[in-house]
């Protein structure tokens, strides 16, 4: 039964690659070839709800359990990371549950998706993300939850951007995934504290060890996986990206932000309950937080006029409620509660095309007449709080201006130091010259082009270039223009001159005069 | 008679037919010559069959005493030091000769010099005494200057005679130092080399530093060292393009196998004097890596290549380490291929456009496909790319001076980067590039060309993928060699 286990995350994985690989292929395409995506994924998914069942049947009735097997991922001398699965109650309740999801809208995405264009992309995606929220539930290994984070946030940001044709599907996804990648740098930051205070990434040992840890320590672990809680279930202030993420087809909406994604943060939370219950600050972070997101989706909803956003704000509030509950201590209420809310929301979402058909007739109940009154609340809803545009204002602009000095700086300054050559478009000036350019007619003189370094080492390596050049031209190289045989004529002539001048007959007389004198 | 006289004196055999010969048997001139170099190098193959590699020792060897009084002998032998050099100079003989179809005028005469040159350069590498090494050395002179001088370029005149007087200048100081050793008592045993060897132990420190300059000046004119390369420019650049395949593939390289025979005799000076020796050979691979950068003649350019590349030999010498020297040995032979190869490509090149001129050329690989290949690989072994010999032999040459002084070869990369940057400015400006119609008659390379090509450059690259038997043919000697600087450091 332990090894078994493995099976709930791989099954789907193995149907997504296999689609995936099928589609990108060529051979699984198009209508006619959508029984076989649908086969498998139907059959992968069932198979995994049996499964899960079994293994819940079996944690239920035998709580001492063998631990599942181990994957060692990375094995250094004195660095592993090893990958396991839980085999104890609630994450198998929870994997049960999230499988039936899975299973049924699956199930009505057959339907739903019949006939679109990217049919079997949709279903390779939807799998994918299958075995990444199960092994997320499943791992008891930070690694293993994280690379199942990692995944589901991959697989919602294809599915937000599933209509690629569509340029606000496009730029929805990009701004949906660069939010949660705020809360994955929390995660990886939690990783790495936990790994070098605590030595070890299985959450057991983090649950065991908290004692050792002092309080800031425990803060600060408690506040970098907050964040990665708060960004995937959309808490406050990263609330705005849900309502972004509509922008993929309703069972994909239904499955991540109704059922199933949505709630991985609070089950992050729930994974780190010892740290949280000794460290009472977050406890109360995390309170905060969540009746902040609860008033202000609350809010926010009441001024929305589209279903699919209604709802959002909806899910936003009750998550929040769920921070709210675990801040307050509430754990096992707040699991109950996620439970609970991951089938209607799932329900809600699903339905909500048609929801416009069953509610005909009957009106909205209008707001109490007290809030009505209250025209700057009505603003800020309408503005979903400026959330977007302090976001925008507070990281994002100086992010762009940042980028923006940076790329000049490069183009100014270091291109010009490494000799990078500069745009065809700044250097050629018009299509006449770029095509006498290609003739051949070089618009500078040949001779100058030769032995030209570009950037600072080619400007360097030109200038020692020519100084070695003169160099070479004055001391080396000289005797061959005035060659050996000049300067031996020369010094002939020079040896000549001397001693005719030496055998002049008066020089001859003062010769034998100096002799006979010095003789004497 | 052994097979080192017998290989010795075949040329020179080749030199006395062809004097009998009439002037206008060209095709018979040709053919002689080229079957005696052919059979040289077929020789020195069987040598390298029956070369023991496990035997450090020299072997073959020949005695006959010449001159008992002053103790010179006939003495031949061979060792891993001198058998890769030995090969290569009998293969570049060879081609030479093949590419030498172009000369035309006075075959008769260009074919004696040819082999006459060749019977000394055999003679450098197989003397194992000094006297007749320096007896051989002074003939390679001879008939190089009329090589040059009669068959060489415009300044063909200035160029014959900077080369004789700037060699044997600098033979005047070997003269000099070998003087200066054997002034000593020698011991009656043996060919000069080793009693000189012997007799070098005893000398005085200070003399024998004064001695190792005086080989250093003598071999460094030939190899060259920097300050000490300017005959060398011209005379590439003017002699006849086999010459120049013979000048820069071996007659480089007797310089460097002579100071390096040198600086076993004398370790303790050439340690004194390594300071030297290092900033000489890194000062002058950036030098001649900068110039040849800037040549726009092409032959120009590969002799300061030369340059550069001999620097390369002169730090391995320098390392004094077992690594260091085998690098300065595969060099050796690395250089004597690269050089050669580029040489004998320019040679046909300028065959055919009589301009050496490099930006006159444009999109060759249009017209000369075979040619760009050859050209091409080797430019690329020249800079030292993996794969070819050169890699090794630098690969080898660094390690041993990173051994030594660790972060100075920072210059050596340097260097490696200015060859590269010209190497790829050439192979861009001969082959790519808007077509130019003066340069679209140009015939491709014919079969004997090819050939003697493709013997080179296969060279180059199978040594490059499979360099073991190259190494292991010198390693032992190279070992004893070691040892021998190691004991009296």
């Amino acid at each position: 039964m332990n090894g078994v286990i493995a099976f709930i995350p791989l099954l789907p994985l193995t149907a997504a690659v296999l689609i995936a690989f099928g589609n990108f292929s060529g051979w699984l395409t198009g209508v006619e070839t959508e029984r076989f995506s649908v086969k498998l994924t139907m059959s992968s998914i069932g198979l995994v709800c049996l499964l899960a069942l079994a293994t819940l049947l079996n944690a239920l009735h035998n709580h001492s359990l063998d631990t599942p097997p181990v994957w060692h991922w990375l094995e250094l001398p004195d660095f592993k990371i090893s990958l396991q699965l839980f085999n104890s109650p609630l994450p198998s309740a929870l994997t049960c549950l999230f499988a039936l999801l899975l299973f049924i809208v699956m199930q009505f995405s057959i339907n739903y998706m019949h006939r679109e264009p990217g049919f079997h992309r949709f279903f390779a995606i939807l799998n994918l993300f299958a075995a990444a929220m199960l092994l997320l539930v499943l791992s008891s290994n930070m690694v293993g939850t994280f690379i199942g984070w990692e995944l589901a946030g991959l697989s919602s940001y294809l599915l937000i951007g599933y209509f690629q044709q569509r340029p606000m599907a496009v730029t929805n996804a990009t701004r949906v995934f660069l939010t949660n990648r705020i809360g994955d740098a929390g995660f990886i930051f939690g990783l790495g504290l936990s790994y070098s205070w605590l030595g070890s990434l299985e959450w057991q040992i983090l649950q065991e060890n908290i004692g050792h840890l002092t309080s800031a320590q425990r803060n600060a672990l408690a506040f970098s996986f907050t964040i990665a809680a708060c960004a995937k279930s959309a808490q406050w202030p990263f609330t705005h990206w849900l309502a972004r993420a509509m922008e993929g087809p309703t069972p994909s909406s239904s499955i991540f932000y109704g059922g199933i994604m949505v709630h991985a943060g609070v089950y992050l939370l729930w994974l780190l309950q010892p740290l949280f219950e000794q460290a009472p600050l977050m406890m109360l972070i995390i309170a905060a937080i969540g009746l902040i997101t609860a008033v202000y989706s609350f809010l926010v909803g009441l001024t929305q006029t589209d279903i699919k956003s209604s709802l959002v704000y909806a899910t936003s509030a009750q998550v929040g409620l769920m921070f709210l509950e675990c801040g307050l201590g509430f754990w096992q209420l707040a699991l109950w509660h996620l439970a609970a809310h991951a089938v209607v929301r799932s329900y809600l979402l699903l339905t909500a095309p048609s929801l416009m058909h069953k509610v005909h007739g009957s009106p909205i109940k209008p707001v109490s007449p007290k809030l009505a009154q209250l025209q700057w609340a009505y603003v800020a809803s309408l503005q979903r709080g400026w959330l977007e545009a302090l976001i925008d204002w507070a990281i994002i602009k100086p992010v762009r201006g940042l980028a923006h000095d940076l790329n000049n700086f490069d183009e100014h300054i270091l291109d010009r130091l490494i000799g990078a050559p500069l745009p065809a478009i700044r250097r050629i000036s018009s299509l006449a010259q770029f095509r006498e350019q290609k003739l051949g007619a070089r618009l500078d003189n040949d001779a100058d082009e030769f032995a030209q370094g570009s950037g600072l080492a080619g400007k360097l390596t030109q200038w020692c270039a020519t100084l070695f050049q003169w160099f070479e031209a004055r001391f080396v190289l000289r005797n061959h223009r005035k060659s050996p045989i000049t300067i031996g004529r020369q010094l002939g002539h020079t040896a000549h001159k001397f001693e005719r001048l030496i055998l002049r007959p008066r020089n001859l007389v003062l010769f034998v005069f100096i002799l006979l004198l010095s003789s004497f | 008679m052994g097979i080192l006289s017998l290989l010795l004196w075949t040329p020179a055999v080749g030199v006395l037919v062809l004097v009998f010969l009439s002037n206008q048997h060209t095709v018979l001139i040709r053919w002689i010559s080229q079957i005696l170099t052919g059979y040289t190098f077929v020789l020195s193959c069987v040598i390298v069959a029956h070369y023991n590699q496990h035997d450090a020792n020299l072997q073959f060897t020949e005695y006959y005493p010449l001159n008992p009084v002053l103790g010179s002998a006939y003495a031949l032998g061979v060792d891993g030091l001198s058998l890769p050099l030995l090969v290569l100079a009998t293969l570049l003989s060879s081609i030479a000769v093949l590419a030498s179809f172009s000369i035309n005028s006075s075959i008769k005469g260009y074919h004696i010099c040819l082999l006459l040159l060749e019977f000394g350069m055999l003679g450098v590498f197989l003397a194992q005494d000094w006297a007749l090494f320096y007896i051989f050395w002074e003939v390679t002179l001879i008939p190089l200057f009329f090589l040059i001088d009669r068959w060489g370029g415009a300044r063909r005149h200035a160029a014959s005679l900077n080369f004789v007087l700037y060699t044997m200048g600098g033979s005047i100081f070997m003269l000099l130092s070998l003087l200066a050793i054997s002034q000593y008592d020698l011991q009656q045993s043996g060919s000069l080399m080793t009693s000189m060897h012997q007799a070098a132990q005893g000398m005085p420190r200070m003399e024998q530093v004064l001695v190792l300059l005086g080989f250093i000046i003598g071999f460094g004119v030939k190899m060259p060292i920097f300050p000490l390369h300017g005959w060398l420019p011209l005379a590439h650049v003017e002699a006849p393009s086999p010459i120049s395949i013979l000048l820069s593939g071996i007659l480089l390289k007797m310089g460097a196998y002579g100071l390096l025979r040198a600086v076993v005799m004398l370790p303790e000076a050439t340690l004194l004097l390594q300071p030297m020796l290092t900033f000489l050979a890194l000062f002058g691979m950036l030098y001649g890596g900068l110039l040849a950068w800037r040549q726009s003649d092409l032959k120009a350019m590969i002799a300061y290549s030369s340059v550069s590349h001999m620097g390369i030999v002169l730090l391995g010498i320098a390392s004094l380490n077992e690594m260091g020297i085998t690098g300065a040995v595969l060099q050796m032979t690395a250089h004597g291929l690269i050089a050669g190869a580029l040489f004998l490509l320019v040679g046909l090149l300028y065959e055919r456009t009589h301009t050496r001129n490099i930006q006159d050329y444009s999109s060759l690989v249009q017209v000369m496909p075979r040619f760009a290949v050859f050209m091409t690989l080797t430019l690329l072994a020249a800079m030292g790319l993996p794969g070819s010999i050169g890699f090794v032999a630098e690969l080898h040459t660094l390690s041993g001076g990173f051994q030594q002084w660790g972060g100075l070869m920072v210059f050596f990369s340097l260097s490696i980067l200015i060859c590269a940057s010209y190497a790829l400015r050439t192979m861009g400006l001969l082959f790519t590039g808007p077509v130019k119609p003066q340069m679209q008659q140009i015939a491709d390379l014919n079969n004997f060309e090819l050939i003697a090509a493709a013997i080179l450059v296969v060279a180059i690259v199978g040594f490059g993928l499979i360099p073991a038997p190259l190494i292991d043919l010198s390693a032992t000697s190279i070992t004893q060699l070691n040892d021998v600087i190691q004991k009296r450091m």
